[in-house]
C-alpha cells in the first residue's frame, strides 16, 4: 500500500507559516499533538493496515520535524518548495572573501588539538561560530524576504559551512575533555 | 479506532474487556515479570514467592529446567546448563570465538546457517530457543497469577541493542506463544517507572549497568510524554565483565592452570559473589575448593575498585557522547536513576556521582524497576487505559548504512533519530536489461563497513528490464517504533515493485522459526492452522469494526452514494464470511475490503491530520 499522500508541505502539517523564522516550541507542540494521535502505540490492537499506516505516517511527521528543527535543512527545504534550483554539495564557490573563512576556521580548529590550552581555544571558536550561524541566518531571513532565490540559496550553503565546521569543532572538543 | 481515527487523549473511546498484559524484562542475569494491579505495578512471584527468575536453563534428561533450580545444576553439569544466554542474542559465531573462554559451552554451527547452536544432551539450541524457554516460564507464572490468558507482552531490552540482537529478540517472543506488543528500552522503561512514580518532569539521565548490557539514554519527561533525546551504550559490557576480571585475578593468585569448565564455572561463582558482598564489605575471603584444589585468598575493596576501573571508565566515556548527541549539559540534567544490579557497586556509583556531580537516584529497586515500567506501557497500550496520555518516543541507536563502492559505509539514518522513520534512496542500472541488484546493509558508526555490523542483504529482483541508467529504483529504509528495519523497493516509472528476499547476517530466516514453531508444538500442524484461521477471524473482524466506525463518523461527508455502496459490497462480503470461510479465504475477502477503501484511507487521513491542529489551534496558525 502507498504511503498516504499527504499533499502538504511541512510546514503546513505543523500548522506554521513558511518562513525560515519558526518558532521552536511551537513547532515541537504540534509535533507532539500530531504523535499523540498517530504513534503505532496508539494503534495496537488495530488492523494491519492500520498500523502500516501509523507507522509510514508517524515516520513522515518525524522526518518532517527533523528538517524543520535545524536551520540548514529548514533553509533548504524553505528554498525547495519556493521553487529554487539547489546545486549539489559538489558545487564549489567562488566567492573569495567566504573561501579565504573557510581556510582560517578549518586552520583554527586544527590548532586546538595540539594547543596546550586547546579546549579554551575551541570556546573562543565556539562563540565566533554561534554569532557567525546568527548573522547568517538574520542574512537569510531579509534575502529570502526580497525572493532573492538565488542569493538565498548562496546563504543556505554558508550556513550549511559553518554548521559543519561546528560539528567538527564539537567532535574534537569531545575528543580533548577525554583526555 | 478505526482507520487512524483521531481521537483526543482522555476522550474514552467504546469500553472493551480489560486484557491481561504484562512487562517482561529479559535479562542477562535474571528476568522478572511484572503487571499493573489496582492501578499500581507490581512484580509478580511463583508459587515460592520469588520474583527473580534467574535467567539459566539446564537441559536434563528429564526434562528443561529454568531458574534457581537451573543454577544449583551449574557446577556439576556445566555444559547442559546455559547462563547469560542474552549475550549470544543475534550474534554469530564468529563474535563467539571472540567471548571464546568466558562461554563455558559447547558451540556448533549448522551448516548453510550463520545462528550458532548450543550443544546439549537435549539437542542444539539458538540463543532465540533458549530465551523462549525463559520467556515460556515467565508467561505461565503470570497466567497463573493473573487468572487467565495473557493477551499481549512487552519485551523490554537493552537500549543499545543492534537490530540483529531485536529481532531475535522478536523471534523469542514468537517462539514462545507470545503476542509481542512492542519491545522497550530498558532505559525508558525505568524512566517510566520513576516518571510516573514521581510524577517530574524534567530532564533524566538513565545510567543501566546489567550483568551483560550497558546503556545510558537521556530523556526529557513533560507531561506524560517520555522523549527520548539520545542513547548509547555498550551491548557488551556489563557486571559478567566484573566477575570475569575478579576470574581472572584469582587465577593469576592461585596460579591455577589447565582450568577446565567446571573449574572456571567454579571460579566465576566465587567471583559474583566477592563482587556482591564488596557493596558493603571493605574485603571479603575466597575459598575455591574441589579434589584437585584448594585455595583461600582475601580480596579488598581497594584493589576491586583497581580490577574494574577501566570497565566503569569506559561506561563514562558513552554517557559524555551520549550526553552531547542530546545537546545536554551535565549541569542540566535533573536526576539521575541508577538501574540494573551492577550500579550497586560502590566505585560505579561515586564515578556517575562525580561525572554528573549529583547523588545518584537508587530509591526505586535497581533489579524490578525495568520490569515495573514495562508493565505499565503493557497496560496502556492493551488499552486499557483509555485516558492515559502516556507516549513514548524513542531513538535509533546506531546509524545505518549501505556498503557502497571500496568497503565503505553509507549512513542513510543517523543515530539518536527519532523512530519510526523512514528513508528513501534512488538508485539506477549500470547494465542493458538489469532486472535484479542486491544491497547490502550494516549497522555502526565506522565508517569501514567490515567495522559495522552486518544485518543484511537484501535481493532486490524482479524489474522491467531496461537500457542502463533508465530505471529509477527507490528503495525505502523503514525502522518502526521497535526499532526494527525493513526494506521495500521499487521502479518509479513503472511502478514495479521489487520482490525482496532477505538474507539476514546473523538471524534465523523466517523459514528456520517456522520449524523451530513447529518442532516446538505437539500435533503442530493443527496447532498453527487454527492459530492462522483464529488470526484471520480477529483480523476480520477488526477490519469490520474499523470500516463500520470510520462510515459512521464521516461516510457522508467524505464519500459519494456510489463509493459508500462500493465499499460495503466487500465489507458485507466479508461480514457473510464470518467463521464459516478458511484462513485463505479471510485473508482473500480482507484484502479486497482494504483495496476497495484505500482511497477512502487516505481522504480520511488527509483531513484527520488537519483535523488535530486546525479547530485546535486555529489561534496560534493566523498569528
Amino acid at each position: 500500500m502507498q504511503s498516504p499522500d499527504l499533499s502538504q508541505n511541512y510546514f503546513e502539517l505543523f500548522g506554521l507559516k513558511p518562513v525560515f523564522a519558526i518558532d521552536p516550541v511551537r513547532l515541537k507542540t504540534a509535533q507532539q499533538r500530531l504523535q499523540a494521535s498517530f504513534h503505532p502505540d496508539r494503534h495496537v490492537n488495530d488492523s494491519d493496515r492500520d498500523r502500516r499506516l501509523s507507522v509510514q505516517v508517524t515516520s513522515w511527521i518525524n522526518q518532517a520535524f527533523d528538517t524543520l528543527q535545524d536551520p540548514v535543512k529548514r533553509s533548504k527545504y524553505l528554498l525547495e518548495i519556493s521553487g529554487a534550483e539547489i546545486p549539489d554539495d559538489s558545487t564549489t564557490t567562488s566567492d573569495v572573501d567566504f573561501l579565504m573563512e573557510q581556510i582560517e576556521l578549518r586552520e583554527a580548529v586544527e590548532a586546538c588539538r595540539d594547543a596546550p590550552d586547546g579546549l579554551e581555544q575551541c570556546h573562543r571558536i565556539e562563540d565566533k561560530l554561534t554569532q557567525r550561524a546568527a548573522e547568517l541566518a538574520n542574512e537569510f531571513v531579509a534575502c529570502f524576504a526580497e525572493e532573492d532565490l538565488p542569493g538565498s540559496v548562496t546563504i543556505s550553503r554558508k550556513m550549511q559551512f559553518i554548521q559543519r565546521i561546528q560539528q567538527q569543532l564539537d567532535e574534537l572538543q569531545f575528543e580533548l575533555e577525554g583526555r | 479506532m478505526a482507520l487512524l481515527q483521531i481521537s483526543e487523549p482522555g476522550e474514552s473511546t467504546a469500553p472493551h474487556q480489560h486484557r491481561f498484559a504484562v512487562g517482561i524484562d529479559l535479562g542477562t542475569t535474571n528476568s522478572l515479570v511484572a503487571t499493573q494491579r489496582s492501578g499500581e505495578a507490581v512484580c509478580l512471584a511463583d508459587e515460592q514467592g520469588r520474583k527473580l527468575l534467574p535467567s539459566v536453563v539446564h537441559f536434563g534428561e528429564s526434562g528443561t529446567l529454568v531458574g534457581s533450580e537451573a543454577i544449583a545444576l551449574q557446577a556439576s553439569d556445566p555444559l547442559n546448563t546455559v547462563a547469560s544466554i542474552k549475550r549470544l542474542m543475534g550474534r554469530a559465531s564468529e563474535d563467539l570465538t571472540r567471548l571464546g573462554n568466558t562461554l563455558p559451552y559447547d558451540i556448533v554451527t549448522p551448516e548453510g546457517s550463520n545462528v550458532p547452536r548450543i550443544h546439549t544432551r537435549s539437542g542444539d539450541f539458538s540463543a532465540v530457543e533458549v530465551s523462549a524457554e525463559i520467556l515460556k516460564v515467565l508467561a505461565h507464572r503470570a497466567s497463573l497469577s493473573l487468572g487467565g490468558e495473557l493477551d499481549g507482552v512487552v519485551i523490554t531490552v537493552p537500549a543499545y541493542f543492534d537490530d540483529a540482537q531485536r529481532q531475535a529478540t522478536r523471534d523469542a517472543a514468537t517462539l514462545a506463544g507470545l503476542k509481542l506488543y512492542r519491545l522497550l528500552n530498558e532505559p525508558t522503561a525505568a524512566a517510566v517507572a520513576y516518571g510516573l512514580d514521581q510524577n517530574n518532569d524534567g530532564t533524566v539521565a538513565v545510567y543501566d549497568l546489567g550483568g551483560g548490557t550497558f546503556d545510558i539514554s537521556i530523556l526529557r519527561l513533560n507531561k506524560g510524554v517520555f522523549e527520548v533525546l539520545a542513547t548509547g551504550g555498550d551491548s557488551s559490557l556489563g557486571g559478567d565483565d566484573m566477575d570475569h576480571a575478579i576470574g581472572e585475578w584469582i587465577i593469576t593468585a592461585a596460579g591455577f592452570v589447565d582450568v577446565d569448565a567446571g573449574l572456571a564455572r567454579r571460579i566465576l561463582i566465587e567471583a559474583r559473589k566477592a563482587k556482591e558482598a564488596l557493596t558493603l564489605a571493605e574485603s571479603v575471603d575466597l575459598l575455591i575448593e574441589d579434589e584437585q584444589h584448594n585455595w583461600t585468598g582475601t580480596l579488598s575493596r581497594e584493589a576491586f575498585d583497581e580490577l574494574v576501573r577501566s570497565l566503569v571508565t569506559r561506561t563514562l566515556t558513552a554517557c559524555r557522547r551520549a550526553m552531547r548527541d542530546a545537546g545536554v549539559k551535565s549541569s542540566e540534567i535533573d536526576e539521575i536513576i541508577m538501574v540494573g544490579g551492577s550500579t550497586r557497586v560502590p566505585l560505579v556509583q561515586s564515578m556517575v556521582g562525580e561525572l554528573f556531580a549529583r547523588r545518584p537516584m537508587c530509591d526505586l529497586d535497581p533489579d524490578q524497576v525495568v520490569a515495573l515500567g514495562a508493565a505499565i506501557q503493557a497496560d496502556v497500550l492493551a488499552g486499557n487505559k483509555p485516558d492515559s496520555d502516556m507516549l513514548l518516543l524513542d531513538v535509533l541507536p546506531l546509524s545505518l548504512g549501505i556498503e557502497t563502492m571500496g568497503g565503505l559505509s553509507e549512513k542513510i539514518i543517523s543515530r539518536n533519530t527519532a523512530i519510526p522513520v523512514a528513508r528513501a534512496q534512488e538508485f539506477t542500472t549500470f547494465k542493458d536489461g538489469q532486472t535484479a541488484m542486491s544491497i547490502h546493509v550494516v549497522q555502526g558508526e565506522r565508517e569501514v563497513v567490515s567495522d559495522c555490523r552486518s544485518l543484511a542483504r537484501f535481493e532486490l529482483r524482479g524489474f522491467p528490464p531496461m537500457t542502463a541508467g533508465a530505471a529509477r529504483i527507490r528503495v525505502t529504509y523503514q525502522v518502526d517504533a521497535d526499532g526494527l528495519m525493513s526494506v521495500t523497493a521499487e521502479e518509479i516509472t513503472s511502478g514495479v515493485a521489487a520482490e525482496i528476499v532477505v538474507k539476514p547476517s546473523y538471524g534465523l530466516t523466517d523459514v528456520e522459526i517456522e520449524s523451530m514453531l513447529r518442532a516446538s508444538m505437539e500435533h503442530a500442524r493443527e496447532d498453527i492452522e487454527l492459530r492462522m484461521l483464529k488470526e484471520q477471524q480477529v483480523e476480520a473482524s477488526r477490519v469490520i469494526e474499523a470500516i463500520d466506525a470510520a462510515l459512521a463518523v464521516d461516510g457522508e461527508l467524505l464519500l459519494n452514494p456510489q463509493e459508500r455502496a462500493q465499499i460495503a459490497e466487500h465489507r458485507d462480503a466479508l461480514a457473510a464470511a464470518g467463521n464459516a470461510a478458511s484462513a485463505g479465504e479471510l485473508k482473500r475477502l480482507i484484502r479486497a475490503v482494504e483495496e476497495a477503501s484505500e482511497f477512502y484511507v487516505e481522504r480520511r487521513m488527509n483531513y484527520s491530520v488537519q483535523q488535530v491542529l486546525t479547530g485546535k489551534q486555529i489561534d496560534e496558525v493566523d498569528v
